[in-house]
Formats: structure tokens, sequence, C-alpha cells
């Protein structure tokens, strides 16, 4: 299941006041940054030597005859190319695909939800959110097989076969998909439609707006940020998802993590590890650019929301 | 400053204005007119109705019945987007997405003036609040007081002729509060402008407006000068509601006259029924002498700068608020025994509650 | 307020049924898949033979051991050093607010990628030192402490939500400062005064560790340990029912206790609140 899912938490403003001055009952310094030293020791070794290993792997080639390590761009070049660029691409395709219908389709519930004005439905909808949006992964793939798979429960019930449907298409992995990005946008976007003020509204419509120019002119661009930032959220949660998609479809579909998975089993041909790791390096370089841009976004929604 | 309004301040009349919200009535039949050119404040407790009956005026709420006329023509069918009134909320009411010059130069904007000239005009209207320098600041980079006065500035922008606010000061700290209380006179009486003043804070009522309407569950209870509010409150309600008011118990003697604490008073305005009613007499027409055989004595003293507060307590153990000039308090502390006198006025009763 | 126009009630009771169907359709359909077998009727005996089925108890019970190690570990090393930075503010804080954040960024099947390069070297390199024999010890399938290393990253940034949205209620040089000048140790300010305040965001941190380990799937498969999700999809080629039973009790199971933990936080909030 893709951990980029976590709980996003309306903005809390930070409470502790500032202590500089305040040297009675604190720690020494160095004393901190004992109390910190394992953590930065254990992400460092455990976090980051696997990293270097995926660096590594990436822009190396080990010659098992002579045991020899050398310099090689062979791994990354044959990362884009051919089946692995066909995997890539149609991976980055459904994460674009399902997380723009997940902006869309999470920013429509939240507003229904909260422009509802019944406290209790928004709670309900937002814990569930938290709950749904969080963990599904292989239970989930299953509860779906069981529902719209070849001999699913609705897709007798609706005679789906023969209309067309397969679950073990890219269509019925974006269905899937959703189940998590759906919630997961909600979370986002429900604290930033509850910043709306109401007197905004009053005040551009006291300025001559028409409803629609409202909109354009004020809620979207201050709505911006957190839907941009969802949708980059929402797009590496999909392009990271691995279980659902594995449980689901084995190595039907050309999917860059399900690519990943054979090449380090050995499904494929030996010698696959250094493709493996390039792979690696492509996701984490396309998971990092996503992050790149939503952080500064949320920083800049937080502030005009408060 | 160049600013000066073009277009003369509207009159505007609330007819026999009905609203209600479920069961609560917020407004029951409220009559009232405002003059051009004046400066109103609709003063009253909260869940008094004069928040709905100015957003009636922006076009952001309707009456179930009843008419709000702008120069003698009904706007209630108006949709808010057309109507000629600028309005200032109680807070955080400022795009948050637009510098401040940008928020005061939106109406224009949505009229389609050209770029150059709202900006033109956006910054004179920030200039004349006092904010020449802070056009390209954002919101969240202005202080409370800030926001409230490029709100302001953008309210004026469209020359609106008539002005709403909803309790602009409410949520600001004192001493901001009191410096954008004398601009904001200043500023109506330089631009002449009709400007509804909705506040809970009678002071702010009292120093600021032309005329005080005094509101009470959706209805007038009084609309008339501050000085007139305060010295001839046309109800008992009023006479509590605006300055500080003693109730001290009495007895009607019949033929207009009220004994209490041993005088003799005339009566004016409304009389109940019963005989046993409260005299309201004002602090300030409480007098204290210091008097050794005195029936009362002081509980506390508070010193509140050119007068001073005592609380007496009388012998039947009755409390009673007098405002004194501090020189003649001085000598008065607490446990001291005095004598009380009502300065001699005509006084109003309320039932005795 | 203006009242909501009776077209916009239509509209949001329109959009929250559609949604709600699609949520629940799953879970509905999945039960009716389970119980209604083809020829026999209405049975539940898939749910019944969840118990006997080879590879269930060993499955779970690893996934659980691998749940409380991991639990154990990533509090023992985030808590001590959050309110660290707490009480001293500073670059340390933004440091460990990256490295928490960090493994976000990286899919897991990008890392456990590098972790099978790493777990490599032990056979190729490292055959004839003693650090070989670590690197077979952290791969012992009764208890992988391999994945219990992994999973303490993977959880590293729900945990530091957690514990940071805790931290953030209550004050710690204060508390802290109060503690100490009613004369207690560094120890009994940890123990004694922070710890109980961050109940909540500790008990939530714990929770989302658990359901994280108990779901994991890409980790265990690739590096071939057999903990509860790997099993599930070994017996769902043989079994269908069977794995879709587990698979919904396994889902309901977690988002009960995640739902109770949720409305225990929002209680807990709002009590504070007032």
């Amino acid at each position: 299941m893709p951990t980029v899912a976590t709980t996003v938490s309306p903005p809390v403003p930070d409470t502790a006041p500032a202590v500089s001055g305040r040297a009675g009952a604190r720690p020494r310094r160095s004393s901190a940054t004992l109390a910190a030293l394992p953590l930065l020791v254990f992400v460092t070794v455990f976090f980051g030597l696997p990293m270097v290993a995926v660096g590594i792997g990436a822009v190396t080639v080990t010659d098992r005859a002579t045991d020899t390590t050398t310099l090689t761009a062979a791994n990354l070049s044959r990362s884009v190319q051919g089946a692995y660029l066909d995997a890539l691409t149609s991976s980055i395709k459904l994460s674009l695909i399902t997380a723009a219908l997940g902006v869309v389709l999470g920013t429509l519930l939240a507003q229904a939800v909260v422009a509802s004005r019944l406290p209790g439905l928004r709670n309900l909808v937002v814990t569930a959110s938290g709950v749904l949006a969080n963990f599904g992964g292989v239970p989930l793939a299953f509860a779906f097989i069981a529902t719209l798979g070849i001999s699913g429960v609705m897709t007798e019930l609706l005679h789906l076969t023969e209309a067309g449907w397969s679950l073990y298409t890219p269509a019925g992995l974006a269905v899937v998909y959703l189940y998590f990005l759906i919630p997961l946008m909600v979370l986002v976007i429900a604290p930033a439609l509850d910043g709306l003020r109401p007197q905004w509204r009053e005040a551009a419509a006291n300025c001559g707006a028409t409803g629609w120019q409202f909109w354009r002119l004020i809620g979207l661009p201050v709505l911006g940020p957190s839907l941009l930032g969802g949708f980059v959220l929402l797009f590496g949660t999909a392009f990271a998802a691995y279980a659902t998609a594995a449980a689901m479809v084995g190595s039907v579909l050309p999917l860059v993590t399900l690519q990943i998975a054979d090449a380090l089993s050995g499904n494929v041909l030996i010698g696959q590890e250094g493709v493996a790791s390039a792979l690696a390096l492509d996701m984490v370089i396309v998971a990092g650019l996503v992050m790149a841009i939503y952080l500064p976004l949320q920083r800049r929604s937080a502030r005009w929301l408060r | 400053m160049t600013i000066t309004q073009t277009k003369p301040g509207a009159g505007v009349e609330f007819r026999a204005l009905r609203r209600t919200f479920g069961s609560t009535v917020a407004l029951d039949g409220l009559d009232l007119t405002v003059a051009p050119g004046e400066l109103l404040a609709l003063l009253g407790p909260s869940g008094c109705g004069k928040t709905t009956a100015l957003r009636m005026v922006a076009g952001f709420d309707h009456p179930d019945s009843g008419q709000v006329l702008v120069d003698g023509v009904d706007i209630v069918g108006v949709p808010a987007n057309k109507r000629d009134a600028g309005m200032v909320f109680q807070s955080y009411s400022l795009f948050p997405n637009l510098s401040a010059r940008d928020n005061v130069a939106f109406g224009p904007r949505i009229r389609k003036v050209d770029a150059a000239t709202r900006r033109a005009r956006a910054d004179e209207l920030l200039a004349m609040v006092g904010l020449p320098t802070q056009g390209d600041r954002f919101p969240h980079q202005l202080s409370g007081g800030q926001q409230q006065r490029v709100a302001l500035a953008r309210a004026l922008a469209l020359q609106p002729r008539v002005l709403l606010l909803d309790e602009p000061l409410s949520a600001l700290d004192a001493q901001v509060r009191l410096t954008l209380r004398e601009e904001i006179s200043r500023l109506q009486k330089n631009l002449g402008i009709t400007t509804i003043f909705v506040t809970h804070d009678q002071e702010e009522a009292l120093s600021m407006a032309d005329r005080v309407a005094v509101l009470r569950d959706g209805r007038l209870e009084q609309c008339a000068t501050p000085i007139e509010l305060y010295h001839h409150p046309a109800t008992a309600f009023v006479a509590e509601f605006v300055g500080t008011m003693n109730r001290i118990p009495g007895r009607l003697t019949g033929s207009g006259r009220v004994e209490v604490a041993g005088q003799q008073m005339p009566v004016i305005g409304d009389v109940p029924t019963q005989t046993a009613v409260d005299v309201l007499i004002r602090p300030e027409d409480v007098r204290v002498s210091a008097d050794v055989d005195g029936p009362a004595r002081v509980v506390t003293v508070s010193f509140l700068g050119p007068t001073t507060r005592l609380f007496v307590e009388l012998p039947d153990g009755i409390g009673i608020k007098a405002d004194l000039a501090t020189r003649q308090a001085s000598g008065l502390g607490p446990g001291a025994a005095v004598r009380v006198e009502l300065a001699e006025h005509p006084v109003m009763v309320s039932a005795s509650r | 307020m203006a009242a909501l126009t009776r077209r916009t009630r239509v509209w949001h009771g329109l959009v929250l049924a559609v949604f709600g169907l699609y949520f629940a359709a799953p879970l509905v359909a999945s039960f009716v898949f389970t119980v209604d077998v083809p020829g026999q009727g209405l049975t539940g005996q898939a749910y019944a033979d969840i118990l006997g089925a080879p590879g269930f108890t060993d499955g779970l019970g690893l996934s659980l051991l691998l749940a409380v190690a991991t639990i154990v570990l990533v509090l023992a090393l985030v808590v001590p050093a959050m309110v660290a930075v707490r009480l001293r503010p500073g670059r340390l804080g933004t440091v460990v607010e990256v490295l928490c954040t960090l493994p976000l960024v990286v899919p897991p099947i990008a890392f456990v990628a590098g972790i099978g390069s790493i777990l490599q070297l032990g056979p190729e390199r490292l055959s004839d030192t003693p650090l070989y024999q670590t690197f077979l010890a952290v791969q012992d399938e009764r208890f992988p402490v391999a994945l219990v290393l992994s999973y303490t990253v993977l959880a590293l940034p729900f945990v530091f939500r957690s514990l940071d949205s805790g931290l953030r209620a209550i004050d710690v040089p204060t508390l802290t400062e109060a503690a100490r000048n009613c004369g207690a140790s560094w120890w009994q300010v940890l123990v004694r005064v922070l710890l109980p305040n961050l109940r909540s965001s500790l008990a939530g941190a714990a929770f989302l560790t658990l359901a994280l380990v108990l779901g994991e799937y890409t980790i265990a498969r690739i590096l071939t340990f057999e903990t509860f999700p790997v099993w599930i999809v070994k017996v769902s080629g043989s079994e269908a029912r069977l794995s879709v039973a587990v698979s919904l009790l396994s889902l309901l199971i977690t988002w009960l206790l995640l739902l109770a933990l949720s409305s225990a936080g929002t209680r807990a909030k709002t009590a504070s609140e007032e």
C-alpha cells in the first residue's frame, strides 16, 4: 500500500511560544543532539544506505566472472527504453488520470459535505476518509475482485462482462485506486473549503461580482494551491501503489512498480538488478519532483487559509 | 485629499421589516428612517436584529415582509451585486490572494474600469485611510487594524451612496479601536456618505453617531441623538442599556411622584400599575457626602481618573453606585460613614424585579 | 446565514448518495460473495474455515510480532528526538522533520530494491567476515529483523505527524519548566509529565504503525517473508472465497480500530477546547 497517503490535518497554529532567552529549564544543546542521535543514525543507516545502494546499482554493472564493478549508463538508458519505458509511461498516465479524477470527485464530495452544514456528517466523512485513504492494499484488491472481477457479484448481477467491463484493465485499476484517492482528496481539500470564508463571497457580491466572477477571481485562486497540492499528492500515491495492482492484475498490466518487482524477484532474466535499481531511481526522481512541488504549495495555502 | 464623494448620500428607510429564522424572530416590524448623509448607529444586545437589518440593505438577507427603500425606491428584489452600498465586515473579509491595492481595486475591476485608472483610484483611497505605502502588502502581512482600513477603502471604491459597517471595530485591540473610531467619523463627515453602523458597544455608538437607534427583539425602542438618548431615554430598557444605571426600590405615591431613599421625586415616562417599583438613577445623580452620623457605608472605591466610583450600601442593604469628582471623593475610604442624596431630577421607574 | 436553497439540498443529497454507494458497494458485494456459494445457497463456511486454514495463524502471528517490534522501535527513536527538538528549537528540528518526512518521497518498491541490494552483499562479499552472521540473523524467517527495520522507516512519517500534532497541542517548554521547578529530574519530566500528556497521540502513532505493518505487502513479498498479506495473496489462488473473507475481516477490523482511534482523538480535542 502506498505510504505517501498520510493523514492530513488542518494547519494547527503553533501554540508553543518563542522560548529564546529562557535558559533555566532547558537541556544543553549537546544533550538535545544526544537525544536525537539514535534517530539520525537509524535513518542514515537503514534508509540512507538502501538509497545509496539504489543509486550505485543504477549506474554500475558487476561482472560476476571477474568480480569487477564498472560505471555504466546502460541500466539507466535501458530503464527508459522499450517495455520499461512503456511501463513508466503507463504508470505515469494512470497516475495522472486517477489523480485528476480523484481531485474532481474528492472536491465534489468535500464541497457537498462542508456545504451541508451538518457537523455530524462532516465528522463522519472526514474520519472515514482518514481511514479509507491510508489503508487498503491487498484486502481492498480482493474486495474489488469479489465485486467487479470476472465472477464478481456486481459483474454478474449487472451483466457487466457483456457490456465490455473488465477489472483487469487500466480503467478497472482506476476504479480501485479511486477508492483510496477520493478520501485522500477529501482530507486535503476539506480544511481548505472550511477556510473559504462566507465574508469573501459577500464582499465580492458587495463589489458587484457575480457568483462566477467570485469563483474565477477569488474562490479558485484561493483553493488553487490546495487543489494542485492535492493533485500532486494523489499522483504520488497512485504512482507508488504496488500491493493493490500486484494482488489484482499480477503482471498483466505494464506498471513500473510491477516491473521492478519482477526484476527483483528474478521472474525475468538474471542480471536485472541493475535495471531494477535504475527503475527505482526513476521513480524516486519522479516522486521527488512531485514532492518538491507539493510542499511549498501547502505552506502557501496554509498561510492564506489561516 | 482630492477624494470627494461625487454622488450625494442617499436616504434609507426600513418599513415594517419582518424576518424570522425558524422559530426565532430577528426583525419584528422594524420602522426606521436614515437621513441622507447621516451616520446612524444600530445599537442593541446580540440577537436584536441589527445585523439582519444591515444585511438587508446590502442584499445578503431578505425580509419575509416589509420594504427597504433607498431614496424612496424599494430595493428588496435587487440582487446583492447590483446594489449601491459598500460594506465593511466584522473581520477577515479581505481577499487573501489579492494585495491591499488589488482588494481596493476589485470593485472597479468588476465594473471594467481600466487598469491604470483603478490603480490610481485604489492608491488614492489607501492614502485616504492612512495606508499610503502598504498597497503591495497581502492581507496576512497587515495587522487587524490595517486590514479594516483596507476593507473600508474597498467599500468606498465604487463611490456607493450608502456605507454599511458591520461591527468593524469589534475584533480590534482597544487602542486601535479608539483611533479608527475617530478616523471613520472624520471620513464619513468629509465624504457626506449615508452610513449605517452596527455595534453592540454603546460607547462606540454614542461617540460616533449622529443618531443612535436602539433595537430590542427586532423592534425599534428609540432613535435619537446620543445626548437625547442618554438624558431622555424613551423606555426603561434604553435607560438601562445606555450608560450605567442604578435600580433602587421605591414606592409610587400617586400624583406622579415616587418615594425613594427618603426623598420624593417626580416621575417621567411610563408608570407600572403596581406601587412597588424600581427607580432608575444614574451614578452621577447620586451625591455622597462624609457624615459620621450618616446611615450609609462605603463598600468599595474605584479610582477612574477624573471621577471616582463608590459602591455604597444603604441602611436597608441596597447597594448603589455613585460617581463623584475625584476631589470630592478624597477621604471617603471603604467603611466610611456617609449620607446619600439623589439629584432632584424627574426619574424613570420600572416594574421591580 | 442565508438558507440553502432546495435545489442545492437535492444536489448535495444526490452527491452523497452516489459516493455512499461507491464506498459501500465493494464491502457489501464482498460479503455476498463469501456467503452466497453457487449450488450451496447461503453459508458461513468461508468464515469458519479461516482459523483452520494452513498458514493463517503463522502469517497473522508473524505480522503481529513485527508490528509490536516496529512500534517499540519507532517510538523509542522518535519520541526522545522530538521532545528534545521542542525544548531546543533550532536547526536540529528541521533536520528531524526532513528525515522523518523523506521516506514519503520513496515508493516502498524503490526502497526495497535498495534493501535487496544491501542484503545481497552478505553472501556475495562478506561471507568470510563476522558481519555475515548478522546478515543471516536479520533475515531469520521466524523474526525477520530486516522487516522491522524497513517498517520502522516506512512508519516514520506517520509517527512524526501524529506526535507533532500532539506536541503542538501542549506547551512543552512551560510544562517542562514547571516540572523542573517542582524538582523533577529530566527522566521524571519525560515519564511523569510529557508522556501522559501525549497519550492520545502516542496511541495514534502506535495504531497507525500497527495498521501499516498488518497491511504491508510490497517489502515482505519481495524479501519473501510470509506475513499476513502475503499469505492472503498466496491462498487466493486456491481458496478465492476464503481470501475474500479474510480480506473483508481484516479491512473491517483495521477500519474499526482506526475509527475508534480518530473519534477518541476528536473527543479529546473537543474536551480540551471547552
